[in-house]
């Protein structure tokens, strides 16, 4: 694959800085919409310039490394802070003025559970669905059901102070499920789970996206948002550096698509020499087990195999190899990992 | 958007019913917080009055009261003599009590409340709550202010039932509670308990632990402690009115100091700290 882009062509047009609300698909009922979220520190800018849109139903990934804003984005959608800069509209609401009415229709999993160590699962259940206005009994029925549904029954009544991390995240997700939420703000919802929840977990947000839930889900774990995300939203010092479905974010960065051929042995030159020739190939290069050349698409696969086998040479495989979100992930990484920080010329006073 | 959001009783009740079943359950708060009261309005009674009732000859404070004014003297000097040093003791010396316990108890509890919070990694899902920024402020003072409260008058009933009973081989009647006690229980001790709320809450808002808040508060509180040790009994001394009207400066400041910690108190501010 050719390297092409540069930091804003990752973008789609209408999730570039500064650009609002043009090219944006028409008829896509938002969840989410950001227009040049910002927001700041005394230790600098933790979102910069955001804008972004989430269409209901859709589970988006935001990706990126500690420190990225990802925490910071949640918690300004959510109407927790108020940006410095920018709009937002979540659910058709103003997080900034009318957060109590938001987070009626939102669930958040915090990145730690966040329960009352003092107070049983039941309880720490019970009381976020009172504080949420759920009549007494409905409260009890709800949390004993969701406690049910994520094997923590036999624990109800235990209090959380002993609970494992893995107990404690599930308590913590069926707190959020508890109100049946439109949206979801999901913060690492596998980590500290052993394999079997983990495997729950995931196919929990599967269901909830089936059945139309919209999820942000903040992760490390690049293969759980390969598995669960329509789409993913990289960021990195705070600004958003891609966004879109793997293939598009691909398409965006590398011109091509890579193809391997099982030659059993190195490519040699004059091999190398007759692929290049081939319509449709970038480049071809050798490598341990044949050669590795880009095309400009699937169709062009078959031109190259016929090229190596004309010539007499076996070939044992040809798979056309599309980018992983790990590949346009670290691709991504490298391009802005040797960005200066961010200015923080502007930061708030609280 | 503050102003215009209805008070929202079902979730406020939430969070109180909450910070009580768990304050029940933290022994190193709810011990503290029992032993004090325990040992100013129960020990310290009990032994004054049976080390008063083994007495067989009365103790004769004559002299220590005649150097007092005499307006402040007489109602004491007005009793039989065997009772004059019970009184003294019981309805003036102790009475400080009544309010350094509110004033006590409430700072421990309102120093947990954000910072507690905080500490314990509860506060960022406390924030994702719909509750609104005042009604949670709300929440938080009333989550000190009736335990303090059920402690202070629980403290004072003990304590009439103590002082009556193990002077009664001297007294003779149920010297207890007075009128004037009775403004200082209802009317004062909650108007100190407020006070000490309206200071605690918001620098638990601020500090990062409740042991920060504790030490940040505590240079308010301990001032205002000395004050009302050094005060209450010339309060009482000095009458109903006096005592009455006292009270109403501590529930104006205290009322100031809580209105204002209420509109300063945004969510925003303590989720920027998290």
């Amino acid at each position: 694959m050719e390297h092409t882009s540069s930091a804003t062509a990752i973008l789609p047009a209408w999730e570039t800085p500064g650009v609002p609300n043009v090219e944006r698909p028409p008829d896509a009922p938002s969840a989410i919409e950001t227009v040049d979220l910002t927001r700041s520190f005394p230790t600098g800018v933790a979102v910069d310039r955001l804008t972004l849109s989430v269409a209901r139903g859709e589970v988006l990934a935001l990706l990126g490394p500690n420190g990225a804003g990802k925490t910071t984005t949640a918690r300004l959608l959510n109407g927790v802070l108020r940006p410095d800069r920018g709009t937002a509209s979540v659910l058709g609401l103003d997080p900034s003025t009318d957060g109590v009415a938001l987070r009626r229709r939102t669930g958040v999993l915090t990145e730690v559970a966040g329960l009352d160590e003092r107070l049983t699962a039941l309880e720490n259940l019970e009381f976020s669905a009172r504080a949420r206005g759920l009549p007494k009994a409905d409260a009890h029925r709800r949390a004993r059901e969701l406690l049910d549904r994520f094997g923590m029954a036999a624990r109800a009544d235990v209090r959380v102070q002993g609970f494992s991390t893995g107990q404690r995240k599930r308590v913590a997700l069926a707190r959020a499920l508890l109100h049946d939420p439109e949206l979801l703000f999901l913060d690492e919802p596998t980590s500290g789970l052993d394999p079997t929840a983990t495997r729950q977990v995931l196919e929990l947000i599967e269901s909830l996206a089936a059945r139309g839930r919209t999820v942000v889900l903040c992760t490390h774990f690049l293969a759980e948002a390969g598995r669960l995300a329509d789409r993913v939203a990289i960021l990195h010092r705070g600004r958003l550096r891609a966004a879109g479905t793997t293939e598009q974010i691909a398409a965006r960065l590398w011109q091509g698509l890579d193809l391997d051929l099982d030659l059993g042995r190195p490519a040699d030159d004059d091999l190398l020499d007759a692929v290049r020739r081939v319509d449709g190939v970038k480049s071809a290069e050798a490598v341990p087990a044949g050669l590795r050349a880009v095309v400009s698409g699937r169709d062009d696969a078959p031109r190259v195999v016929a090229a190596v086998v004309a010539r007499e040479v076996p070939v044992y495989a040809s798979v056309p190899r599309a980018p992983t979100l790990e590949d346009v992930y670290f691709a991504v990484e490298a391009e802005f990992a040797t960005d200066e920080p961010v200015d923080a010329d502007d930061e708030v006073v609280r | 958007m503050r102003s215009a959001e209805p008070t929202d009783w079902v979730a406020i009740r939430a969070v109180i019913a909450r910070d009580l079943v768990a304050i029940r359950r933290q022994k190193a708060v709810i011990i503290p917080m029992l032993l004090v009261p325990l040992l100013m309005l129960v020990a310290l009674p009990a032994t004054i009055g049976l080390a008063a009732s083994a007495r067989r000859d009365a103790l004769d404070i004559g002299e220590f009261l005649s150097s007092m004014p005499d307006e402040l003297a007489r109602p004491i000097l007005d009793q039989p003599v065997r009772e004059q040093a019970v009184i003294l003791i019981m309805q003036y010396l102790l009475a400080p009590m009544f309010l350094v316990v509110p004033l006590m108890v409430s700072a421990v509890l309102a120093s947990d409340a954000f910072a507690g919070e905080k500490e314990r990694h509860t506060l960022e899902s406390l924030l994702h709550l719909p509750i609104s920024d005042r009604d949670l402020y709300l929440a938080k003072l009333l989550s000190a202010y009736v335990p303090t409260l059920a402690i202070s008058w629980g403290g004072f009933v003990a304590f009439t039932v103590v002082a009556n009973a193990s002077a009664w081989p001297v007294m003779g009647r149920l010297f207890l509670p007075t009128r004037l006690w009775m403004v200082m229980i209802l009317w004062v001790a909650p108007g100190v308990a407020a006070l000490g709320l309206g200071i605690m809450v918001r620098v638990s808002a601020r500090a990062n632990s409740s042991q920060e808040a504790n030490q940040l508060g505590g240079t308010v509180i301990l001032p205002l402690v000395i004050l009302l040790v050094a005060q209450t009994t010339g309060l009482l001394l000095a009458g109903i009115t006096a005592a009455a009207i006292a009270g109403a400066v501590v529930w104006v400041v205290a009322v100031v100091l809580n209105v204002q910690g209420s509109r300063r108190f945004t969510r925003e501010a303590v989720a920027a700290k998290l």
